[in-house]
């Protein structure tokens, strides 16, 4: 492909490299894209990565491993089109994901990337762990399969495969048990959601994945979604329809916000913590849901909520995002936004970081512990904290 | 330059404490596992196609299984492969030299310069099917090859050994190749590359195509029994706070003298 | 292996230097109209201990050092000409003090306006700095390397002169500290020590800049803006000499461009008025919309659009769309305030035969001691046409400055070839045994300020 025809080779030329991109919630430093937080090369800013990816479609520099790490350590945060003054900032992330998948179809992607796709496409998953094993999480909680009832709890890869997101997606599971709503899983036939797929450009395999479970959800007479990761809320909430998939998608918080509010759910044992929340991208920027989560956490007694310097839109991103849990082209330093972040969550005082998304929840843990902060700050899902309030273990 | 790419299906054994092994005790179970290309055969294809693509000419891949193994072969074909060939076959009870007969007579009707196998397999790890063939077809061969660089009428080879030794080798065409793991990167095939890879002919060959019967194929070795190994007891899982546990590691491994 | 390439992991270690082709691409290029060079390596060091080792082994094997900070500078400054290390500041962004009572803060050369900005803001609220028109990602030290101004140029002049102190790495690898900080009494002031100024303006040709102390001035609780306009450009001067006659103002801006059509051909104004209640604001409006401007909005030779609270910060990088092309560039230059007219007139002309839709603008510094007037030149980065289109225009606004008896501000190379050729032969004579005494290998950003 040359620039010609790159999808957005009549507007990619556009970007000056003003720099507000990097902006957090205010001018306060330079490092709320995480990539560039992590290197502090320009090449590694949103500015620089358009520039190559124009400078690489117009063949003045060859493709290399460096420049897909480059591409790719993009988290698709979307910390930059909320902060672009200009007209042309709603199509940031899509310039960059197409350049990755001009990568995917040339199949020069980096190695995690190719791994990732590639236990997608075999297994369901990016772990490359085997279908017959997504249910396993659910082993002796009595969560129901999904046969009609009001809510298809969708779990999600990482909260099906990964340790503490399992963890997450039982305690969560029972707290909406506890809390009377129906609702059923999918276990061993549920599948990758595509939220990430789509991100690192491979579009195809995104929309197999789409029309899949779409076809599953309607052949099952689903028409309501709670999902544990925002990713997967993300990708059914604005994408699904796209493939003929009208469902009334909520994020697990939205619910939990609702079912508190309405005394559906007594939480009335509480959570003594100072608590901080960090925002996930595919729940905050991508969806502007910034209360839900906060309202759970404001309705338990006990919780002293604090917030970060940079909250809500201006939150700093994990570094998960765009795959990069799995790729983890941001990782192995005290630079990586995981640590920044917690080191941030550390400075307001919280004992406590709550996350509302699998995903950053295993990042901010291995960060804390690369920290060294396992004394001050514990990471505890919206789900756990909840669940504890009303008297699960 | 002509190369013919020889690739197998196997399964995907990541999940070890997923193999079973079925009732006959032949076989393992598969009906719960996935499938894929063998690992080395891989490189051995992104090995050729990038060949192919600096000095032109074509190239076919070859594999020798039932109608499922299609899959590689596509794969194949979307990575860059001109033609693909399969003899049809279950060759899941087949020794080497029964699968290493029936690829050389496929193999010695067809025009090329270079054949290349991965250098083993990841389900049966014989590691001999390639250096068979060549000797059928009494052409040179190099094992283990890491470093491929080619020029007219020979090839340059480098074979990685024990302990990072490495042998370089000159040798003329035709000969055949196994290839190691490392000589390359194996690009991604994208869904939208296999999906157009379907389009592409697939040439399915019998098995008396080349002029063989199942009654001529009589292998050289046969499988008695396939067993898992009986569970270890030596293992220790270790329990306790990250530091009681690195204390108690550093201890055995003190005492086994490690260092 | 590359020496100087190891020598460099070495000092600052492997994830802060590159000499790959990506991080040479891009640091190869301005955002103005400058032609690209590459440079062999890039390195982002955290220390000045870091700076020091490196300019060492510049000298040693005699390779070209290119300091950048925010790289806004659009003229060219921090592209390397000769390659050589680009030396990308950033990574150096602690906020080192601020000093409450004696107004000042010291920064580190990384640090951005808009850093100081939102860290006064939140910490200082009472306290500001003198923002300049770029995006807030600017450097304080690249902007005072540059004789920079910002918002506070009416009543306190250019932000080079609000310097209270330095810290420079010399181009030979020693490190030196100007003003009250250099015999340790704290970074309250430049003066009264001899002076050894030989920094600012130089753009990073006589030494690095690592730490720099810059006033602080009073930020009122109400700081709003307002909006003035004149259809005549030849008013322009006048109405300056009064604004700053009645010292009520903080900024104040004349402008005039060709987007939106309707507006082409006025002359705004917008007049900064702080204050810290309603009853000081109602005062300062008085003294400034009645006493002074109300002679032109009675005769309708101008009108008052309003007044807005808080301040907006220009987003310059604005134009850069107007021909959907990503790039401008200006001519900046300090030029006497009666010469508005005629900027405003051949810039236009220069524009319109260009075919770019035209934008100038002058600023005030001092009490109407002069203004730093910019003629603004939008190109697309994707039209090789358009930016050539925009470098002639340039170097004509070069040509024209010069003619009209302004200074050029921050020249590019074209500019600064034509400042040398008029300047006194005694003072480049001057320049050149400076720069050879300080940097004798001739290492530091080279192609810039070059006496021949």
């Amino acid at each position: 492909m040359t620039l010609t025809d790159y999808k957005y080779g009549d507007v990619i030329h556009r970007c000056f490299r003003c720099g507000y991109c990097k902006f957090p919630i205010n001018w306060m430093d330079v490092n709320n894209c995480p990539a560039y937080a992590r290197f502090r090369m320009e090449t590694y800013s949103c500015g620089g990565r358009l520039w190559l990816t124009r400078a690489w479609l117009e063949g003045e520099i060859e493709w290399s491993d460096h420049l897909a790490d480059i591409l790719y350590s993009c988290t698709a945060c979307k910390n930059c089109e909320v902060k672009c003054p200009l007209s042309f900032n709603i199509d940031i992330l899509n310039m960059m994901i197409a350049a990755k998948g001009e990568m995917v179809e040339r199949g020069e992607v980096p190695s995690p990337v190719k791994e990732f796709l590639e236990n997608i496409q075999r297994q369901g998953n990016p772990y490359g762990t085997s279908r017959a094993k997504r249910g396993e999480w659910m082993e002796g909680t009595g969560i129901e399969a999904y046969q009609g009832q009001e809510f298809l709890y969708y779990v999600g890869c990482v909260g099906s495969y990964d340790t503490r997101g399992q963890e997450t997606a039982r305690i969560l599971g029972k707290v909406l048990q506890k809390a009377g709503v129906s609702f059923g899983v999918l276990g061993n036939d549920e599948n990758c959601d595509g939220n990430e797929v789509k991100n690192l450009g491979e579009e195809t395999l995104f929309e197999m994945l789409a029309e899949e479970n779409v076809a599953q959800f309607q052949g099952l007479g689903v028409q309501k979604i709670v999902t544990l990761s925002p990713h997967s809320y993300n990708t059914m909430k604005n994408d699904y329809p796209g493939f003929n998939g009208e469902f009334e998608v909520s994020h697990y918080t939205q619910l939990l916000q609702g079912l508190i509010r309405d005394g559906g759910l007594d939480v009335s044992g509480g959570y003594n913590a100072t608590v901080t929340y960090h925002d996930p991208c595919f729940l905050g920027r991508w969806n502007e849901e910034y209360n839900a989560p906060r309202a759970v956490l404001k309705s338990t007694p006990g919780v002293q909520l604090v917030e970060m310097a940079r909250n809500k839109d201006g939150a700093l991103c994990c570094g998960g995002g765009g795959g990069n849990f799995y790729i983890d082209l941001l990782g192995g330093s005290a630079d990586s936004p995981a640590r920044r972040r917690v080191r941030e969550a550390c400075e307001t005082g919280a004992n406590v970081l709550a996350v509302a998304c699998p995903n950053c929840l295993t990042m901010l843990e291995d960060a804390v512990k690369a920290e060294g902060l396992e004394d001050k700050l514990a990471v505890k899902d919206i789900a756990e904290i909840v669940g504890e309030a009303c008297g699960i273990k | 330059m002509d190369i013919i790419a020889c690739i197998k299906r196997v399964p995907d054994t990541s999940e070890a404490d997923f193999i079973k092994i079925d009732p006959a005790q032949r076989d393992i179970e598969k009906d719960r596992l996935a499938f894929k290309i063998n690992n080395w055969d891989e490189y051995a294809l992104e090995a050729a196609v990038q060949l192919k693509e600096k000095l032109g000419g074509t190239l076919t891949a070859i594999t020798v299984g039932p109608e499922d193994w299609n899959e590689v072969l596509r794969r194949a074909l979307a990575m860059g492969a001109d033609n693909a060939i399969r003899i049809d076959r279950d060759v899941s009870a087949d020794d080497a030299y029964t699968v290493a007969v029936i690829l050389e007579r496929v193999i010695q009707r067809l025009s090329y310069d270079l054949v290349l196998f991965g250098a083993q397999s990841e389900d049966f790890g014989s590691g001999q099917l390639g250096a068979m063939v060549a000797e059928m077809l009494g052409i040179p061969h190099a094992t283990l090859v890491t470093v491929l660089e080619a020029e007219e009428g020979k090839v340059h080879t480098q074979r990685e050994l024990e302990a990072g030794t490495l042998q370089s080798y000159t040798i003329e065409l035709p000969a055949l190749l196994t290839v190691h793991t490392g000589i390359n990167q194996p690009r991604y095939i994208s869904l939208r590359g296999i999906r157009s890879a379907m389009q592409k002919e697939l040439q399915v060959m019998a098995l008396d195509d080349p002029g063989l019967s199942p009654e001529t194929l009589v292998p050289m070795v046969k499988l008695e029994k396939l067993e898992l190994p009986p569970k270890g007891k030596e293992a220790e899982l270790i329990a306790g706070a990250p530091e009681e546990a690195a204390e108690r590691l550093a201890k055995i491994l003190k005492d086994a003298g490690i260092f | 292996m590359d020496s100087v390439y190891q020598a460099l992991v070495d000092i600052v270690g492997q994830e802060h230097v590159s000499n790959r082709q990506e991080e040479l691409f891009i640091y190869s290029y301005d955002l103005g109209t400058t032609e690209p060079h590459r440079p062999d390596y890039a390195v982002i060091p955290r220390t000045t201990e870091e700076i020091q080792e490196i300019v060492k082994l510049a000298n040693k094997e005699k390779v070209p050092v290119v300091p950048l900070g925010g790289g806004l500078s659009l003229a060219g400054l921090a592209v390397p000409f000769r390659g050589g290390i680009a030396l990308d500041l950033k990574r150096m962004d602690s906020i080192l003090e601020v000093n409450e009572k004696a107004r000042y803060a010291v920064v580190e050369c990384g640090v951005s306006q808009g850093q100081l900005t939102s860290y006064l803001e939140r910490n200082f609220p009472h306290l500001t700095h003198s923002e300049p028109g770029a995006p807030p990602t600017a450097t304080i030290a690249g902007n005072v390397a540059i004789h920079g101004q910002g918002d506070l140029a009416q009543p306190y002049g250019f932000n080079s002169d609000m310097v209270n102190g330095l810290e420079i790495v010399l181009p030979t690898g020693e490190v030196c500290k100007f003003g009250s900080c250099s015999i340790g009494s704290g970074w309250y002031t430049q003066h009264p020590l001899p002076d050894v100024g030989l920094f600012l303006g130089w753009s990073g040709t006589t030494g690095i800049i690592t730490k720099v102390s810059i006033r602080l001035f009073p930020s009122k609780k109400i700081r709003g803006v307002g909006q003035f306009v004149v259809e005549d450009e030849e008013l322009v001067p006048e109405i300056m000499y009064k604004l700053t006659h009645t010292q009520m103002t903080e900024d104040v801006i004349a402008f005039s461009q060709a987007i939106p059509p309707f507006a082409s051909g006025l002359q705004h104004f917008t007049i900064n008025i702080v204050a810290d209640s309603e009853k000081e604001l109602e005062f300062k409006h008085e003294i400034v919309w009645d006493d002074t401007l109300g002679e032109y909005i009675r005769s309708g030779a101008g009108g008052f659009l309003g007044f807005r609270s808080g301040l907006q910060r220009p987003q310059v990088s604005k134009t850069s769309d107007w021909r959907k092309g990503g790039g401008f560039e200006y001519v900046g230059a300090i030029m006497p305030v009666e010469t508005y007219p005629e900027c405003y007139r051949r810039g236009r002309d220069i524009s319109e035969r260009h075919d770019i839709p035209y934008t100038v603008l002058g600023r005030c510094i001092g009490a109407a001691h002069a203004m730093m007037f910019s003629w603004t030149y939008a190109f697309n980065r994707a039209d090789p046409e358009t930016i050539r289109q925009a470098r002639e225009a340039l170097h004509e606004t070069d040509d024209l400055a010069l003619e009209l008896h302004g200074t050029i501000w921050k020249p590019g190379l074209y500019g600064q070839k034509l400042v040398m050729e008029r300047l006194d032969p005694n003072t480049l004579n001057l320049m050149k045994k400076i720069k050879q005494m300080l940097d004798p290998n001739g290492i530091m950003n080279p192609g810039n300020w070059e006496v021949s």
